[in-house]
């Protein structure tokens, strides 16, 4: 049986540069180039100082869970074999309470701890690539191994 | 000449419900004139008595039109916004500045498609068109659940609350659904069952969502001076507030457990001289159960991060301390989106409750909304 389609993805010039980031192995996030202020989601000015001139910047991909859920029933055809997964908030490095969602990977839902380090990868969803986020083994999860 | 800016004392004076239910295959008209005729004569009013409209769901002007009300002096219809609160918010301005005396604030809304149906690719959540959506999507996050199952686990993390403590809020709010004719959900419920249920997204559970249905909710707004001729004992608006703080991300919010509630609740107090301590009841929404929790702690009902221990040692009880969402919340009475808090705040002040009449009540607060964008009101009699 052929893998049901992903769920429908809006190709939006404005969006455009996320997508040529994962790609090319890099999460992108809009930065103020006035100010330096990570805008993420992405809009068309800073809420910062109110410039216009913001940029597409690579970020570290290092970052902490600020928050988690696992997801139990389906609510798309795509992701009724993918059930249960986990949803989490990411804390980026970059900037305070600079979240963005993703999937966490490489571990189990009783495994996850609130502001746990996490560090970037990418994954595949349809013809594209997504960021998603797997626990950093630290020295104490060496240490239990 | 400038704009009318009276200063009205605002009453409510009429709340209807249309008939509540489950895929009832009527539509939005037939649920806002179902609701509007129960208010009206509730209120003791006629279709000619009312000069303005707001609603959330369905149209203002089109329904005002349906009803054969006056022409309209003011109208209003609201998109995405704190649920009821915000027609009802308007509805209240607009009589106390004048701009109507009479107005009817709706939220009307239709059961969204069954987890069955999104599974089987038969319907989707949300707009796909919105540009957000590349940043949700994609990581299988299309459902109200995924956010409320964020903010319920960052509680859960910050507070002193457990899934025990969301156990024995849904039996309370079980106990209180079992004294309401208007609950769709009547059996009684243990704490047990409520842990045996599957979870959505964990923490978060069927029994912390509210209840699907299609419903409509009306309540009129008119001034001090009509409401006293009126059929019922009038319910006077003391204070209300809105506030937001964010886009409708919620999954991005800064802060998941003091959200646009705490805002609000500063602006609410600010407004008036009555205090936490003197409310007698309060109707904090419930679309997921964490939200009570949060106004709780946000409107200074309970200290912060103890709302849990608070509803487990029975306070929110009938007998408590402090009786919380009467009626039986959402989560029993059907999605209704606020309005249910509205009118059952309303009718504990007139002393209407029969069986889950809290005695002596003359103040109430009910709020909606979380996260991005809330909303309160403060009602005495």
């Amino acid at each position: 049986m052929s893998q049901p389609a992903t769920p429908p993805i809006i190709e939006d010039p404005f969006t455009l540069y996320f997508w040529e980031g994962t790609k090319a192995g890099q999460l992108l996030i809009m930065r103020c180039q006035s100010c330096g202020y990570w805008v993420h989601l992405p809009k068309p000015v800073c809420r910062n100082c109110q410039s216009m001139d913001l940029k597409p910047e690579p970020v570290s991909g290092k970052g902490t869970v600020y928050s988690f859920t696992e997801t139990h029933k389906a609510f798309h055809p795509y992701f009724v074999d993918k059930v249960p997964y986990l949803i989490a908030v990411i804390e980026l490095a970059e900037q305070p309470h600079l979240h963005f969602q993703s999937n966490l990977v490489g571990i189990t839902e009783p495994d996850v701890r609130f502001g746990m380090p996490v560090q970037l990868e990418f994954a595949a969803f349809g013809d594209k690539t997504i960021p998603v986020f797997r626990p950093v083994a630290t020295t104490a999860d060496r240490t239990v191994a | 000449m400038a704009i009318t800016t009276k200063n009205r004392r605002v009453a409510i004076v009429g709340v209807g419900y249309s008939k509540v239910g489950r895929n009832t295959g009527l539509t939005e008209r037939h649920h806002a004139a179902q609701a509007a005729n129960a208010a009206l004569a509730d209120a003791g009013l006629t279709a000619k008595d009312v000069d303005g409209v707001g609603s959330w769901g369905g149209d203002a002007v089109d329904f005002g039109y349906m009803m054969g009300f006056q022409e309209l002096r003011w109208e209003l219809n609201v998109g995405v916004s704190p649920a009821f609160i915000a027609p009802a918010y308007h509805a209240a301005q607009a009589v106390a500045a004048g701009h109507a005396d009479c107005v009817m604030a709706f939220r009307i809304m239709m059961q969204q498609p069954s987890s069955a149906k999104l599974a089987a690719g038969g319907a989707m959540l949300g707009a796909p068109n919105m540009e957000d959506t590349v940043f949700q999507y994609p990581y299988g996050n299309f459902s109200p659940t995924q956010w409320a199952g964020l903010l319920m686990n960052r509680y859960l993390h910050e507070s002193d609350s457990t899934e025990e403590h969301f156990a024995k809020f849904a039996v309370s709010q079980r106990e209180w659904a079992l004294l309401n004719d208007d609950a769709l959900q009547r059996t009684p419920l243990t704490e047990q069952q409520f842990l045996d249920t599957p979870y959505i997204t964990k923490p978060l559970r069927i029994l912390d969502c509210d209840y699907p249905c299609d419903s409509g909710s009306a309540v009129i707004f008119t001034t001090e001076e009509r409401a006293r001729d009126l059929r019922q004992p009038a319910v006077f608006v003391d204070s209300s507030a809105l506030c937001s703080i964010h886009d409708m991300n919620f999954e991005v919010l800064p802060d998941m457990v003091r959200t646009a509630p705490v805002k609000c609740s500063n602006e609410l107090w600010a407004r008036t001289d009555l205090k936490p301590t003197d409310v007698s009841t309060a109707h904090l929404y419930d679309g997921f159960s964490v939200i009570t929790m949060q106004w709780l702690e946000a409107l200074g009902l309970v200290p912060p991060g103890q709302a849990g221990p608070f509803i487990a040692e029975g306070n929110t009880r009938l007998g408590g301390s402090l009786p919380v969402n009467t009626d039986g919340g959402a989560i029993n009475v059907g999605r209704r989106h606020g309005a249910n808090f509205c009118i059952e705040a309303v009718r504990q002040l007139r002393g209407e409750c029969g069986e889950r009449q809290v005695q002596g009540a003359d103040v109430s607060v009910w709020a909606n909304a979380v996260g991005p964008f809330a909303g309160a009101m403060l009602l005495t009699k």
